[in-house]
């Protein structure tokens, strides 16, 4: 995913700075929202012309529809097609109730917000619960649901009467002016609330847990975050966000049946504008829309007639080939050299009275500015260079005595290095940690794992081994609470964890980590981290987790690198990172899966010494390996599986010499 | 009776449905690709056997011999362009919403937006039929379902036989490995894409055989050909093809049954159903393309 | 790649410069030639469908009002002034409607407007309208009761009752044939104005379907369909086996030529057919098929009605086919939409010229007063009680011989109603 850069990184925040920063955006936002309100307040006064109200009025309804579908799909990463479904119930309740039955219209607006969270809440009961959905599914659920509601008032046309509803304007203050400054200031309430809850989400522990979905959802679940619960409060946050703009819209177009509200132009444009903006930042949407709808209008009025479709498809096209991570993350790189531009140009164009309509100046501005913004001149970025390789080096200098790694396992298992320091243990093997009793795993026809019962003790090394698809993995699944299993059942320190979601497992106290890294890669280091400590056992705010995270960091060596993001690690950097990571969460039990997959031998004997680290602190460690090298340094204990059993289990030197492992291993060839 | 009709008129031209669909589920399931765009290319070719059989009095049936290599050459570039590009799932959604934009106004200016239907004389397909027993099978019906099945079959045929095939199918799964076996993902990228052209192409002259054009049909094709992509399975050809046919049933026994209004909402709600029940597609079997 | 975007990027630079440029020195939008007129030019400003939904029938209303304006232009102008017509494309999207009339009426400050096509649309432009207080002629609006703006003016011939009015006028007609039909079937489409004729709205629930009931008739079908219906075998099906003497379907666009060719698939032919808003053109393509369907009709170039309206009117009709043609518009006759548009344009001329001022408020009142007089509707008087909608003058006309024929009533009448071949 993702084009973040890796260039050195803005201010690492305090809190104090985090709180300022904070302050200030509430200022700004305020103020703006004030200096929109006085467009209309002010308008005669101002001079302001009624048109360019007419026209943020439009603008207004589609931030307030972008940004609710930016709450759900562009926090989250589940793409929702279906944000006609809100629009429409929306506009419907209103136009039936308020149109056909004269109830009091804001109070509609209430009642739409109801019916939408309760449609979300339906929708994501059922979608969100099932384990299997993809994202693509959920997208395809989406879609169908405006296509059911919009049969349900073909069916009964008794809701509209069968043949659309007309919405007359409601009573509102005569203060205000006229029903365009009306429509223009509920527009501007309810697409600045939008905009309000969605910084507000973003900066919450909810954004945090949104992004984490998105960019690796089961890894978030791992880590303590209840996926289903935030999934579900972004769903319905977007429904009732849409529903009262779809509301505020039956007004706007004045008639209401079921073409108006039910077409594919509102799902489609939406996604263009949060996309096109930047769908992961709440500011995304305001772009996205003020640039598309500006855009739209002036090929509209500029008589290119045929052509005008025809130039829109065009940029649309071009944007997305040139910008596929959304106009705000360029601008966010560059503001001043944007910012200028438009600046220069519109008031290039406008001043002098160029263009007949100053609004033509502004989209040449827009344009140039979007040109500047999207130039990216060629630059390489020096990957830095890390803490963690001096450490390796000097690790490496330590363990001089011993030999290089042989290339074949056999002599490892034969024989145990001589100067192989054996793991002693923090503690002496204490309570009974993990017991799984009789648990199976079948996937079909493959029976994964078949009636393991083993116990682990706190304090305990363990390394689990075997050959290729022996069920290590599976294993470590049902541990973590990845995979449920088949029979059987499992507990972890006194609780039984067999049924529970992974989040729950991991509030037992269980962390897992992956042979491929998964770092979320729209946080840095440090954010990773402190992730888990968000929402591990103990829940911290973001400044302490920050906090916390630093000292994690520094137990695996990366606290240099804290402010970098994963995509700028290495190999090795991101399993560190993932140890760090789960680490942090403070685990009873940590399982390894093949954490060192893919090191070089320096490499290798700093993990081992991370490791070290880590298990002296009292964790209790099952790690999955394939080197038995290190296995043996390590391992308090070794369990062997093959194909689905339990092999043998025990002492390290004891279980690799057992001629059953090593024919398992190799064959009938024996070694002496 | 007319229930039974309905059914087979239904499942007839769900042939139809299921080749409109098969290009749409196949790049997305191989390629990662939501190619909108074809949507356009459909509407292309129903306009250009419009124009060649009301220009040139070609058999509505023959013009497959131009439209065919024709859109098996513009599918085929779409999808070299989408891959040179790099781009992504969602935004090959909205870069092929561009696309389609582009093609459907053009097409409103080449040939107007006002209705364009091939003349009564110059098409005779349109309202023959062949009676079996009680029941009628509408020859465009036919066609539209012999043509699907034979070139499902054939593709299906292909994917599991040829050495392409096994190819596609390895690209599929894991483009990463299947490059390292040496197969070139964008050739056989272009070649899909280029292939879906050409099933574009069948489609929009089926289309035209049977309906009045206008630019805006690009459109309306949406929300069937979604719901066969769903129920078949994204990517799955066998399963376009029998979901194709379903929903044909399904939507003709409801007009009937119910009320003509009734049938999106029944059709709509057992997507929803099948989703959640067998979210890979009701006729997926493990592993087949 | 990064060559690529470059490229790329130096394109969409050059683009907005372009734009830039463009704008400096905007373009004016489709006007007229201004013969004879001179002055500062009176800006007419309207919206129409020209791409989406609704594309196939605003193409003729763009090519009325384009032939319109430079003929008024050419004889004189209005008020001794060019006219100017801005025509914006709405994209079928009601939302765009609003927002362009406002923009059309408060930015571009149009002197007058007419309106755009299609129920929804019109409905939308008519709520800005009324704010403004700009009189709205409007073409094609047929759910009369929704009309209440006292200033919208009706050009199409369906009355204020049209639920009412339509069915019985079919019926009598029938009733003059020797075997008048007894067993009816009414297939509507659910859109708004089919859907009112068929069952009527608000307080007035006449329509098809009850008057059939009324008249003693036998409703052996009722079926309601949705807008985007694909699959037609099943109410073909219904249909067929009910064993109507008259099909009478509220539909629009391509219904009735869908509904004929899955008939025809089933091997039957109703004995009669009634279509309510067909697009006349791909009908006439069905061949014997749609050989004596009906329909409702304001105008129809056939010889008779021409020789009666004269020579002026014989012009514009054949100036439309020349326009028409060079637009690559399959259907070139001159017939209802195309009427309906030009009478449209005819009112707003009549208001400004009655009132001799741009005066919105004088506009109107001069045509509650004096009516308008045109070329293809005759003398129009607007009953604000009735929603301006004049008593309809609305024909029947029927294919015959491959075209489209007035048939009802006999008194202007082009030919005579045809019986169906038994």
């Amino acid at each position: 995913m993702t084009g973040r850069s890796t260039e050195s990184p803005r201010a690492m925040r305090t809190s104090a700075r985090d709180r300022a920063g904070g302050l200030r955006y509430a200022v700004a936002f305020v103020l703006a929202i004030a200096a929109l309100a006085t467009l209309s307040l002010y308008r005669e006064t101002m001079g302001f012309p009624m048109f360019y109200l007419v026209l943020l009025t439009t603008m207004l309804f589609w931030v307030t529809q972008a940004t609710s579908w930016n709450i759900l799909s562009g926090y989250s990463g589940y793409f929702s097609f279906g944000q006609a479904a809100y629009v429409g119930v929306g506009a419907y309740t209103t136009a039936v109730l308020y149109g056909r039955h004269q109830i009091n219209f804001y109070l509609t607006l209430v009642v739409s917000a109801a019916l939408c969270a309760v449609l979300a809440l339906a929708v994501g009961a059922l979608a969100f619960r099932l384990r299997s959905l993809r994202g693509e599914i959920f997208a395809l659920l989406t879609l169908a649901v405006p296509f059911i509601l919009a049969a349900l008032a073909r069916i009964r046309p008794e809701i509209d009467g069968g043949q659309g509803v007309v919405v007359p304007i409601p009573p509102f203050p005569a203060e205000l002016g006229r029903f365009q400054d009306f429509l223009y200031l509920i527009n501007l309430l309810v697409a600045g609330a939008a905009v309000a809850v969605a910084f507000g989400m973003q900066q919450s522990r909810a954004g945090w847990a949104l992004a984490a979905i998105r960019d690796a959802e089961d890894v978030a679940e791992g880590l303590g975050v209840a996926t289903f619960r935030y999934k579900l409060q972004a769903l319905v946050t977007s429904a009732v966000i849409g529903g009262v703009g779809g509301s505020v819209f039956a007004l706007q177009i004045g008639f209401v049946a079921v073409e108006s509200v039910f077409n594919l132009t509102i799902p489609l444009f939406v996604i263009v504008m949060s996309v096109l903006g930047g769908r992961t930042h709440w500011f995304g949407p305001v772009i996205g829309v003020a640039f598309i709808v500006l855009l739209q209008d002036r090929l509209t009025a500029s008589g290119l007639g045929d052509w005008q479709l025809i130039a829109l498809g065009v940029v649309l096209a071009g944007l997305v080939i040139i910008a596929p991570d959304g106009l705000y993350a360029r601008l966010r790189a560059r503001p001043v050299p944007v910012l200028a531009t438009f600046a220069l140009v519109t008031a290039a164009l406008w001043i002098p009275d160029l263009p007949a309509e100053p609004l033509d100046a502004i989209l040449a501005g827009m344009l140039a500015a979007t040109a500047v913004a999207l130039w990216r001149p060629r630059r390489r970025g020096a990957v830095p260079q890390t803490r963690a390789a001096e450490t390796s080096a000097a690790v490496t200098d330590a363990d001089a005595g011993t030999p290089a790694v042989t290339a074949a396992d056999a002599s490892a298992v034969a024989r145990p290095s001589d100067a192989a320091k054996p793991a002693t243990p923090a503690t002496e093997p204490g309570e009974v940690l993990v017991e799984c009793r009789g648990v199976a795993r079948y996937f079909g026809g493959v029976r994964a794992l078949e009636d393991v019962t083993l116990t682990i003790r706190e304090g305990e090394l363990v390394g689990l081994v075997g050959p290729n698809g022996s069920g290590k993995t599976t294993l470590v699944g049902l541990l973590s609470g990845n995979l449920r299993p088949t029979r059987g059942s499992i507990r972890v320190a006194g609780h039984e964890i067999t049924g529970l979601p992974p989040h729950r497992v991991a509030h037992v106290g269980v962390a897992r980590t992956y042979q491929i890294p998964r770092p979320f890669a729209s946080m840095t280091v440090r954010d990773n981290v402190a992730m888990a400590i968000m929402f591990g056992r103990s829940p911290e705010p973001l400044a302490a987790a920050r906090r916390g995270a630093q000292r994690h960091l520094e137990v695996v060596g990366l606290d240099a690198l804290a402010d970098v993001y994963p995509s700028a690690l290495n190999l090795h950097q991101r399993q560190l990172l993932e140890m760090a990571r789960a680490l942090a969460t403070d685990p009873k039990l940590l399982l390894l899966d093949e954490a060192l997959a893919g090191l070089n031998p320096a490499e290798i004997d700093n993990a081992v010494e991370v490791l070290r680290r880590i298990h002296r602190s009292g964790v209790t460690i099952v790690i999955v390996e394939h080197l038995l090298r290190v296995v043996n340094q390590l391992a308090t204990r070794i369990i062997v599986l093959d194909r689905g059993t339990c092999l043998a289990d025990g002492d390290p030197r004891a279980v690799m010499s057992d001629p059953a492992v090593i024919q398992a291993y190799l064959g009938k060839r024996a070694h002496a | 009776m007319i229930t039974l009709q309905a059914a087979l008129a239904g499942a007839l031209i769900g042939g139809l449905y299921a080749l409109m669909a098969a290009g749409v589920s196949v790049t997305w399931g191989v390629l990662r690709i939501i190619n909108l765009a074809h949507f356009g290319m459909i509407l292309l070719s129903a306009y250009l056997t419009f124009q060649l059989v009301t220009s040139w009095g070609m058999d509505p049936i023959l013009t497959l011999v131009v439209t065919v290599p024709g859109m098996f050459v513009l599918g085929g570039a779409i999808q070299w362009a989408y891959d040179r590009l790099g781009i992504s799932e969602l935004n090959s959604l909205l870069l092929s919403f561009g696309l389609l934009i582009l093609m459907v106004q053009a097409v409103s200016i080449v040939w107007s937006a006002d209705f364009q239907r091939m003349h009564e004389s110059a098409n005779p397909y349109a309202t023959g039929s062949v009676t079996v027993g009680g029941l009628v099978f509408p020859i465009t019906t036919l066609l539209a379902f012999g043509f699907a099945v034979s070139l499902i079959a054939g593709a299906h045929v292909a994917l599991q036989r040829t050495f392409l095939g096994r190819a596609l199918r390895a690209c599929a799964e894991d483009p990463a490995v299947a490059a390292a076996f040496g197969i070139d993902h964008r050739r056989i990228g272009t070649l899909l894409g280029a292939a879906a052209g050409a099933t574009a192409a069948v489609a929009g002259m089926l289309f035209a055989l049977a309906n009045a054009l206008t630019p805006a049909s690009a459109f309306e094709w949406f929300g069937t050909v979604f719901a066969v992509v769903i129920l078949g399975g994204i990517g799955h050809l066998v399963g376009t093809l029998a979901a194709g046919v379903l929903v044909g049933m399904v939507s003709g026994v409801v007009s009937v049954v119910l009320s003509p209004a009734a049938a999106p909402f029944v059709l709509f709600s057992a997507i929803v159903l099948a989703l959640l029940l067998r979210p890979q597609g009701l006729f997926a079997t493990r592993g087949a393309a | 790649m990064k060559d690529r975007k470059r490229r790329v990027v130096t394109m969409l630079a050059a683009a907005a410069l372009l734009l830039g440029v463009g704008a400096a020195c905007e373009r004016k939008s489709d006007g007229g030639s201004t013969g004879g007129a001179s002055g500062e030019p009176i800006v007419v400003g309207s919206t129409l469908s020209l791409s989406g939904a609704f594309a196939a029938t605003g193409a003729i209303h763009k090519i009325v009002g384009e032939q319109f304006v430079e003929r008024l232009n050419a004889n004189g102008g209005l008020l001794g002034r060019p006219v100017q017509w801005i025509v914006r494309d709405d994209e079928s999207d009601q939302a765009k409607v609003s927002t362009l009339y406002e923009q059309l009426i408060s930015q571009d400050r149009v002197d007058l407007i007419i309106g755009p096509y299609a129920t929804p649309n019109i409905l939308s432009a008519m709520a800005v309208a009324e704010r403004h207080g700009y009189v709205l002629p409007q073409h094609t609006s047929v759910i009369a009761p929704l009309m209440t703006y006292p200033c919208q003016f009706p050009a199409w011939s369906i009355g204020p009752t049209p639920n009412e009015f339509v069915p019985n006028q079919l019926f009598d007609a029938l009733a003059t044939l020797p075997n008048p039909p007894k067993r009816v079937a009414i297939l509507t489409n659910q859109n708004g104005s089919t859907d009112f004729v068929s069952y009527g709205a608000g307080d007035n629930k006449n329509g098809a379907i009850s008057i059939t009931k009324e008249r003693g008739l036998d409703l052996v079908l009722e079926v309601r369909y949705p807008p985007n219906t694909t699959d037609w075998a099943p109410i073909a099906a219904q249909v067929r086996d009910a064993k109507p003497d008259l099909v009478i379907n509220n539909g629009l666009g391509v219904d009735p030529v869908n509904l004929l060719q899955a008939m025809a698939q089933l091997g039957y032919k109703p004995p009669l057919m009634f279509s309510l808003f067909p697009a006349p053109g791909p009908l006439l393509g069905l061949g014997d098929l749609a050989e004596g369907l009906l329909s409702v009709t304001m105008f129809e170039p056939n010889k008779a009605a021409l020789d009666r309206l004269g020579p002026e009117a014989t012009e514009i009709v054949n100036e439309f086919q020349n326009r028409a043609k060079a637009a690559n518009l399959p259907y070139t006759a001159f017939e209802t939409q195309a009427a309906a548009s030009w009478t449209a344009w005819e009112i707003l001329v009549a208001g400004v010229q009655g009132a001799n001022s741009l005066d919105h408020e004088k506009i109107c009142d001069s045509l509650h007063a004096s009516g308008a007089k045109t070329t293809f509707a005759g003398t129009l008087e607007f009953d604000p009680a009735k929603n301006n909608f004049w008593p309809s003058n609305q024909l029947l006309k029927q294919i015959q011989n491959k075209d489209w024929v007035t048939v009802w009533p006999p008194d202007r009448a082009a030919a005579q109603l045809r019986a169906p071949a038994s």
